[in-house]
């Protein structure tokens, strides 16, 4: 391998960690000036213009505060807990293809970390590994409000976990690969000329089960039972200071970003657009922020929903994921594998 | 030596270790631990064979699914540090010893036979086609078509068996 295709390997790994936890800091500015504008009030305006320099100065102070381990506190778990969130948040993002391919000096470069042929089972195998931080962080503080915390997302995560793999397997069935690009190439194209070929259409049930399911995946309201902050303090990171904290907080809105762009993939296209060929630099920059225009758009979507909607009761919570969302995702997988028979004898 | 194999030696001793951990250790909750770290060190050995669909499986349903249920009871009922018993009965330490030595026998004898004896080459699998989730899927809903049916009305009969178990206590 040339040096020049050992530094494209590096950037295309390196690049999706680096840049993500950058976009955590406007996230957090979003989500404040969001929930303000919702419920009718300023929201941070004092630092900088429209307090975009807001989320710097939180920076700061998280960095600076103690950082306090509780005394009978299982040590190693309880630092490893945070280290676990972010590790999960960040490398579920590498299989996620974020533009067309790029042309570098004679390389044809596509814009993904790695086009796994399992990447849909890769994206769902390291989710599911992200509930381990939040149980350990619940189990390692000690403390009755964390422990409840983390009881209740471990139960919480496998029952939505189930409905979501179930919806995505739609979606592996209709294009029959488990690999994302192959999603994004399916995609393609128009029916009757100007409906876009996307999965949403002929799976809105799949889509909409994926969609709460993202919700109760991430701990976002109105599925925020581990943290519940009027029942548990602040539920599995009560005994967290500082940037430990923080980690937990910026593995949330990472996960939030990647949720959505998983979501822009398999439902939306991805980084196409019907009619849409990107050609040379500027098009690969343009599908770049065609990519960036869904995921954006689900990204508000979620901030929309946290502060509309109130938390559901656990009970409620448990019913919905079982009594609805999975038969509604099992009925959804029938319709596209009928689907799929007529289009194979047809 | 490839780094492929190096990779692979140091993943399938770290699952042997981590087993051992989990077996000896007296925490249950840190057991449960390294019985995650040898699944993910299993995977990353399946992924060197050549096949990553059994490596993704192995994350999601074993360490992603049963152990944060593991998690989860071992959470509910609040169980604490392992004390050890101290009314051993020797009959149960002749045994267990017993059972050990034959074990590692067994083992023994896979071993020295291993290399030697190459399995006949019953499945007209393609070797390119090795870990494809098609070719597996195929085999699984032909050739063990039976197989596959008898595992799944086990798995059955232990879910009603666990429901009705939990229904007459609640019934009481």
């Amino acid at each position: 391998m040339t040096l020049l295709a050992w530094a494209i390997v590096i950037l295309r790994v390196a690049l999706p960690v680096l840049i993500l936890p950058l976009f955590v800091v406007p996230l957090t500015w979003l989500e404040r000036r969001g929930a303000a504008l919702i419920q009718d009030r300023p929201g941070p305006n004092r630092v900088g213009p429209f307090g975009l320099i807001q989320p710097i100065a939180d920076m700061i102070k998280m960095f600076f505060k103690e950082a306090i381990t509780p005394t009978s506190a299982d040590r190693f778990l309880y630092l490893l807990a945070p280290a676990i969130a972010v590790f999960a948040a960040l490398s579920t993002f590498a299989v996620v293809p974020y533009g067309s391919t790029i042309k570098i000096s004679g390389l044809e470069v596509p814009m993904l970390g790695a086009d796994l042929s399992i990447g849909i089972l890769y994206i769902f195998a390291i989710t599911s590994l992200s509930v381990y931080a939040i149980v350990l962080a619940g189990w390692a503080s000690n403390s009755k409000f964390s422990l409840m915390g983390g009881i209740r997302s471990s139960a919480q995560i496998i029952s939505y976990e189930l409905a979501m793999t179930t919806a995505a397997a739609g979606v592996i069935l209709a294009s029959s690969s488990f690999r994302l690009s192959d999603v994004i190439a399916m995609q393609q194209g128009t029916w009757l000329g100007i409906i876009p070929r996307w999965n949403v259409i002929p799976q809105f049930f799949g889509f909409l089960v994926f969609f709460i399911s993202a919700f109760a995946e991430t701990n976002r309201l109105p599925f925020d039972l581990p943290e519940a902050e009027a029942e548990l303090v602040a539920g599995y990171h009560t005994e967290y200071s500082a940037m430990r904290f923080g980690a937990f907080q910026m593995a949330e809105y990472v996960n939030v970003m990647v949720v959505s762009a998983i979501m822009a993939t398999l439902y939306f296209g991805g980084w196409s657009l019907p009619g849409f060929h990107p050609r040379g630099v500027l098009g690969a920059l343009a599908s770049l922020l065609i990519f960036m225009a869904k995921s954006f758009f689900f990204v508000c979507v979620f901030i929309w929903v946290r502060w509309t909607l109130p938390r559901f009761r656990y009970d409620q919570l448990m019913k919905i994921g079982w009594k609805a969302l999975l038969p509604l995702a099992l009925a959804n997988l029938l319709w596209i594998a009928a689907l799929e028979m007529w289009r194979m004898r047809a | 030596m490839t780094a492929g194999r190096l990779i692979f030696d140091l993943a399938a001793a770290a699952a042997i270790v981590f087993s051992g951990l989990m077996v000896v250790g007296r925490n249950p909750v840190r057991s449960v631990l390294s019985l995650v770290v040898a699944f993910f060190a299993l995977a990353v050995c399946f992924v060197l064979l050549l096949a990553p669909f059994i490596a993704a499986l192995q994350v999601i349903v074993y360490a992603g699914a049963i152990l944060v249920l593991f998690l989860f009871v071992l959470m509910l009922l609040n169980v604490g540090r392992e004390v050890p018993d101290k009314n051993v009965r020797p009959i149960q330490r002749v045994l267990g010893s017993a059972a050990v030595l034959v074990f590692a026998g067994l083992l023994l004898g896979m071993f020295r036979h291993s290399g030697s004896h190459v399995p006949a080459a019953a499945d007209p699998v393609d070797p390119a086609m090795l870990g494809d989730p098609a070719a597996l899927a195929r085999l699984l809903y032909s050739d063990y078509l039976l197989h596959f049916e008898a595992v799944s009305v086990l798995l059955l009969a232990a879910l009603v068996g666990a429901f009705v178990l939990a229904r007459r206590e609640h019934a009481s």
